[in-house]
């Protein structure tokens, strides 16, 4: 069979996922803190019919060999974790990280995860919790009397309550950084999980070891920049119409061949 | 039987190659730093004992085109395109030196400094390895500048250099793993001139356009070649039939 049917073939599932990397990004352009995707292309590996360099016919040597190449996947998808805009949003609970680090909480089945999504709730026992319900690790307990709570910026809650005229500390947020953050498993609903990519995470106090400091009252945005998917997805868009005409004109071909003898 | 419809036959084939290439080309339209290949037919004439009447069509692929192609901007500080003329030169799967336009770098979990496929980018004395960092510059001549982890914004260290070459390109070959080897095997040395800009990286230089109507040109090449074996084996059953004993 025509080999050209197979190399565009697999320029149409590239350009597919590569579609499906733009759309993604482009549904979380509101998602808090989203880190967008970027696909990684590679040409894939070449055939060498016949070698450069190797005899052709009496004693004539081949000045470039033929070596037909096979394609192009998507090796890798990969995060961009630079940091989107921050929004004011006045509420005390929602924390941004300004910095690289993440929020640490805990799973169901007992293991940490990561996110920079920092629009807390607190839950029915006073934890403070992510809005997905996950417990913000070390666990920090809001009596139900307190009337203000207050994020530092290296991460120490306190509150005041009511009648009282001085806060006290509850607890302290700790940060987690990783040495290669695009090698974290992104889990959905905003967490990521440790891989043997990503490295141990390095917990530390917020402002230290730039880990990235907290601010309270805030949110981050997520980084999509939706003009920029926008013109991906045109460019991606052209991309598979090419592709799909060289597979329509190697169809000709063959079709034509069948056809005729 | 005619020698005519081999002749055909290997025209058909290698007409399918060559599609091949522009097909892969085409294919590649959006990978960061591809080079497109080109792709030629050639004469090959069949020698023996007797009138050399067969010329064969062969398809090769002679070189690969390294002109530059399109810059896009990404902002990201570990993203380096090589401006003008030069390669980035990193470590292939037997640990020896290739070379490559693919400059969407990263970190791995070892502080290595890699290529977007993994490859390993070469220093100017070995592999790049980086302690953790709050930030990190690449400047134009490829000097690697870091702020260490938990450093002041003044700290500035610089730490390593990225191989940047700039070859005779004849003495270039583009090897199955898809990245540029020398031709006789020696590493290249490096060039001061090679410059690198930031937050850039290069885009493929396939002339989608062009590939496009070299593989139109190719079909009908290729249905050229068809209706030739189908006149020929016309041929063919015209002399056989003139060759019929009538009864």
């Amino acid at each position: 069979m025509n080999s050209a049917l197979w190399v565009s073939k697999t320029g149409l599932s590239a350009m597919d996922k590569q579609l499906n990397v733009v759309a993604n990004n482009l549904a979380n352009v509101s998602t808090t803190a989203f880190k967008k995707d970027r696909a990684v292309f590679e040409d894939l590996m070449y055939k060498t019919v016949r070698a450069p360099g190797g005899l052709s016919a009496q004693n004539a040597e081949l000045p470039s060999g033929l070596q037909l190449g096979t394609g192009v996947k998507v090796g890798a998808s990969q995060k961009d974790f630079s940091n989107g805009d921050y929004n004011m949003t006045d509420r005390q609970l929602d924390i941004a990280i300004q910095g690289k680090g993440f929020l640490q909480v805990l799973q169901p089945d007992g293991t940490i995860a990561y996110t920079r999504d920092g629009s807390l709730q607190l839950n029915s026992q006073g934890q403070l919790s992510t809005s997905g319900g996950l417990v913000v690790e070390p666990g920090i307990q809001i009596d139900p009397d307190v009337i203000e709570i207050m994020i530092a910026e290296d991460g120490i809650v306190s509150v005041r309550k009511n009648g009282d005229a001085d806060a006290q500390q509850v607890g302290a947020i700790n940060i987690a950084g990783f040495v290669n953050p695009t090698g974290l498993n992104s889990a959905g609903q905003n967490l990521f999980t440790e891989t043997n990519a990503s490295g141990p995470p390095q917990v530390g106090v917020p402002g230290t070891d730039s880990l990235g400091t907290i601010g309270q009252g805030m949110l981050e945005a997520s980084n999509v920049n939706s003009i920029e998917e926008l013109v991906n997805m045109i460019t991606t868009q052209r991309a598979y119409e090419m592709n799909s005409k060289v597979i329509a004109s190697a169809d000709g071909m063959m079709s034509f061949a069948i056809q005729q003898l | 039987m005619d020698k005519a419809l081999y002749l055909a036959m290997s025209g058909g084939v290698q007409t399918m190659n060559a599609q091949t290439i522009h097909a892969n080309n085409l294919a590649n339209v959006n990978t960061t730093g591809f080079r497109s290949d080109f792709e030629q037919a050639r004469s090959m004439q069949v020698y023996g004992d007797y009138y050399p009447s067969r010329v064969y069509a062969m398809t090769e692929n002679p070189a690969t085109r390294y002109t530059q192609g399109d810059m896009i901007q990404t902002g990201r500080n570990l993203d380096v395109a090589v401006a003008g003329d030069g390669f980035i030169a990193v470590y292939d799967d037997s640990g020896q030196e290739a070379y490559t336009r693919a400059g969407d770098l990263q970190i791995n979990a070892a502080g290595q400094l890699v290529t977007g496929r993994g490859l390993p980018v070469a220093g100017v004395d070995g592999p790049i390895f980086l302690p953790p960092v709050d930030s990190i510059n690449i400047t134009e001549d490829g000097s690697i500048s870091i702020v260490p982890q938990g450093g002041a914004n003044n700290e500035v260290a610089v730490l390593n250099q990225i191989k940047l070459v700039n070859p005779d390109k004849q003495n270039l070959r583009k090897e199955e793993d898809g990245l540029i080897h020398t031709r006789d095997g020696q590493p290249l040395d490096i060039n001061p001139n090679v410059k690198l800009a930031s937050g850039f990286i290069e885009g493929s230089n396939v002339n989608a356009v062009e590939e496009m109507t070299h593989i139109m040109n190719l079909a009908r090449r290729f249905e050229m070649n068809v209706k030739m074996m189908d006149t020929i084996r016309n041929n063919a059953d015209s002399s056989a039939r003139i060759l019929q004993r009538s009864s």
